[in-house]
């Protein structure tokens, strides 16, 4: 039994709304728990429809969502209570903070799921610890914040409801460098401390090919790929036929081989490169 | 005059409640005629401010700046500065006035008060420079981001700027729109002869400038080619900006004794050179 | 809730009435407003009636979308009309049960009120089902445009240009509350269940990031427009200029000849 295993999900929208949802068409994959699945896909591939169903948000026309084995649309009345256990951070979660204080922010979701008073208390000193914001924040508005430590507030406002799978849907999107850095590391230090599953919606194939243990390639609704990242990079023209790319260090030795050189293609980290080529350089400095 | 841009010990402060930030102190800078700079910077490093001050958005408390010999001071000649230089933001959202395509591009030479048919010319052509021509008629909020990017675009050289200043355009958007986006600037400053300021966090885009600056906390703190910014890889970091992964490939082997010249960007060249420097 | 929006009631058939002047069809549509409140008998009404029919079938715009509309008003109908048959005790009472008397007067004035009503509706519908808001906000500039000679110029292009924007956030704005509906979903609101207190509670965390949203949309936009040489519409001109056609003067006439119609019924019978 899987973790988390999606099942020949199909979601088709109604034409009659204005809200458009892309379409997604018969797509499978699991998860396990302690795992990163990094899903990949242009805009419009139907990523951010299929994450919105993972933590029932969306319906599936066709299909089931099993979470350590149970369908979570089995008790539809207690479909909200499936939002605590997999969590969801939206695009630019910034947008939705609205308590007069931090504090009361990153409360709100576990108030609404019920804690306790010291359960809120706890959980909300330890998610603002993971994202790096002190306890001198607490009693600040949440809007007198820059712009990287509002979206660091928001994302602890879901960590605190203490999710066993949490996923977010191009959590790095407009930031800059440092941002960016720091969301990645408190992706990371999250899933190291609760065992817990990441799934990320990215379009940074260099971020997939540090963090993921997993890729799942959409195309048009559709599952194209899915396997390893070092699996996943090693079809480049695959790649380029659904509108993606390997990592810029990937496309360098790719490179190397046509100018006559040897290198494997699943070569996807800087480091990885450097020992390469190192040892490359070594081989033939011996030989 | 060489210059469309000038900077003149220029000094800016930005109030709230709790105190004063000065954002830019005596700060002097040019831009010339024709050229593609990229300036770098991470938040809060006085960017955004940077480029509102060049079209008169901003005015400077002290100093001043000019555009093509215009003190931005001068309300008079307000409307001949912000034609001059145009401006495009970051949000594509919240820079689309009118809900029709060509209306929107329309807007700037309407407030020109230009007769029918030369908006209509401009306008067209305006589209056309930015291939969008065949979505004249849709509903901006149904396009993509990169569209909508490429729309506010036409909608400043519609109103035949000599410059456009860009504050961070790819940051809200996907890699295929984030490519168009720059291709578009490219051939604007290359096919074109428009002057281009270009505000990003993206270090790869830096390639494309002949001109590349970095801003922190309000200073120009490194200004050359891309080449010799991208050749000191450290000082970068510490400025808090990322390097590409080509850059930083080259770097860490020299620093593991190979050889080559410092400061490559693009994929191509930093295979040759690795490829000359194992073939040594 | 919110998928019951439709954005503008625009439906493009490109007929005859698409094509006519935004202008004439804001005027006409006036006019025959309050012709329908001129026809005073049944003939002048059914004459107005069969006019209305022929508009329908001009729009090329599928009944059931009228019908929609109509459906829509149904019980504002219904209760004016039954208002309407208690309300006046002349003529001849025809029914009569506790203290409540219905005269055959009364019967005719509520067939006469309601079918106003659904005229009213109908016509009004063809309106902003041939023209788009675009349209409609050029149209109405141009109308108003002769207040600047009493200096309202300003006033008259502020408030087209409220209406532009408006029209072009509003999609904007409702895709923004989707977005963060489905955030708060995500942190365990729940919209659906709850008494109506806890609903109307559950707004708040809606109404203030969408709040806040619009305000910095507003200070960005007010910059942009800025920075495209806006300067509170003075000697702006359009890119688009209405220009009367031979099928407008075709349209005021048919609309004369309503009139004329019209009065001589009411004169007449």
């Amino acid at each position: 039994m899987s973790f988390l295993e999606v099942k020949n999900l199909t979601y088709t929208y109604s034409k009659n709304t204005p809200f458009f949802n892309d379409a997604v068409e018969d797509v499978s994959f699991s998860v396990e728990k302690g795992e990163i699945l990094a899903i990949v896909g242009h805009t419009g591939s139907g990523k951010s429809t299929l994450v919105q169903h993972l933590n029932g948000l969306i319906k599936p026309t066709k299909g089931e969502i099993l979470f350590c084995g149970q369908n979570i649309w089995n008790n539809e009345k207690n479909i909200s209570s499936i939002r605590s256990k997999i969590g969801l951070v939206f695009q630019y979660p910034e947008y939705q903070l609205f308590e007069e204080t931090v504090f009361k922010d990153i409360a709100f979701g576990p108030k609404n799921l019920g804690f306790s008073e010291q359960e809120i208390n706890e959980s909300v000193l330890n998610s603002a610890k993971l994202v790096g914001i002190s306890q001198e924040y607490f009693n600040k508005s949440p809007f007198d914040l820059s712009g990287g430590e509002k979206r660091r507030v928001a994302i602890a406002g879901v960590l605190a409801m203490k999710p066993q799978v949490i996923i977010f849907d191009e959590p790095t999107a407009g930031l800059d460098p440092i941002g960016r850095n720091n969301i990645l590391n408190i992706i990371k230090n999250y899933k190291k401390e609760h065992n817990a599953t990441v799934i990320m919606v990215t379009h940074s194939m260099e971020d997939v090919a540090l963090l993921a243990d997993k890729v799942l390639v959409m195309n048009n609704g559709k599952k194209a790929m899915f396997g390893t990242p070092k699996e996943i990079f090693s079809d480049r023209n695959k790649l380029l036929s659904v509108g993606l790319d390997v990592p810029l260090i990937t496309n360098v030795l790719l490179k190397l081989n046509e100018l006559g050189f040897n290198f494997e293609s699943n070569i996807i980290t800087v480091d990885e490169a450097v020992n390469a080529i190192i040892n490359c350089k070594g081989g033939a400095d011996n030989a | 005059m060489n210059n469309i841009i000038e900077f003149n010990n220029v000094t800016y402060n930005y109030s709230s409640e709790d105190a004063d930030y000065i954002v830019l102190k005596d700060f002097n800078l040019n831009i010339k005629k024709g050229s593609f700079t990229v300036i770098l910077g991470h938040n809060g490093s006085g960017k955004s401010t940077l480029a509102k001050l060049m079209n008169g958005l901003y005015k400077p408390q002290s100093g001043s700046v000019l555009v093509n010999g215009i003190n931005t001071l001068d309300e008079e000649l307000d409307l001949k500065v912000k034609s001059t230089v145009g401006m495009v933001f970051q949000n594509p959202d919240n820079q689309i006035v009118a809900s029709v395509v060509e209306e929107d591009v329309a807007f700037g030479p309407e407030n020109l008060g230009l007769p029918q048919e030369e908006i209509r010319q401009r306008v067209d052509s305006a589209l056309k420079t930015v291939n969008m021509y065949e979505h004249k008629n849709d509903m901006p909020h149904k396009l993509s981001g990169g569209q909508k990017q490429r729309i506010a675009i036409a909608g400043v050289i519609a109103m035949l700027p000599e410059c456009i200043v860009l504050d961070e355009p790819t940051a809200m958007l996907d890699p295929k729109g984030r490519q168009d986006v720059i291709d578009t600037i490219y051939k604007l400053n290359k096919e074109h002869g428009i002057t281009i300021v270009l505000i990003t966090h993206f270090m790869e885009q830096a390639k494309y400038a002949d001109r590349v600056l970095v801003l922190n906390n309000g200073e120009i703190t490194a200004d050359g080619t891309p080449i010799e910014v991208f050749s000191k890889p450290e000082f970068l970091k510490n400025s808090g900006l990322d390097i590409p992964q080509t850059t930083e490939l080259i770097f860490e082997l020299a620093k593991k004794g190979l050889n080559f010249k410092n400061g490559i960007i693009s994929v191509d060249d930093t295979a040759n050179a690795i490829a000359a420097a194992l073939r040594k | 809730m919110l998928n019951d929006f439709t954005l503008g009631q625009y439906f493009p058939t490109n007929s005859l009435i698409h094509r006519l002047d935004p202008r004439i069809k804001l005027l006409l549509t006036l006019g025959f407003l309050i012709l329908i409140f001129c026809a005073t008998n049944i003939y002048a009404l059914t004459l107005i009636i069969f006019f209305v029919v022929c508009l329908i079938f001009l729009t090329k715009i599928p009944l059931k979308m009228y019908v929609k509309n109509l459906k829509f008003i149904l019980p504002i109908l219904i209760f004016t009309t039954v208002i309407n048959l208690f309300y006046t005790n002349n003529g001849n009472i025809i029914l009569e049960f506790w203290k409540i008397k219905i005269t055959d007067y009364a019967v005719v004035r509520s067939i006469f009120l309601s079918l106003r009503i659904v005229l009213l509706i109908i016509i009004s519908s063809a309106l902003t089902y041939t023209t788009s808001p675009n349209s409609i906000t050029t149209g109405l500039e141009s109308l108003f445009s002769p207040f600047k000679y009493i200096g309202l110029g300003r006033a008259v292009h502020t408030m087209t240009m409220m209406m532009t924007i408006a029209l072009r956030f509003i999609p904007t704005l409702v895709e923004e509350t989707q977005k963060i509906m489905n955030a708060q979903k995500a942190r365990g609101v729940n919209f659906e269940n709850g008494s109506l207190i806890q609903r109307i509670k559950a707004i708040i965390p809606i109404l203030i990031p969408l709040l806040i949203s619009s305000v910095k949309s507003a200070y960005d936009l007010a910059e942009a427009m800025e920075s495209r040489c806006y300067n509170g519409g003075e000697n702006k001109t359009n890119l688009k200029v209405l220009k009367i056609q031979k099928s407008d003067y075709l349209a005021v006439l048919f609309f004369i000849i309503c009139c004329l119609i019209v009065f001589l019924f009411n004169i007449v019978f």
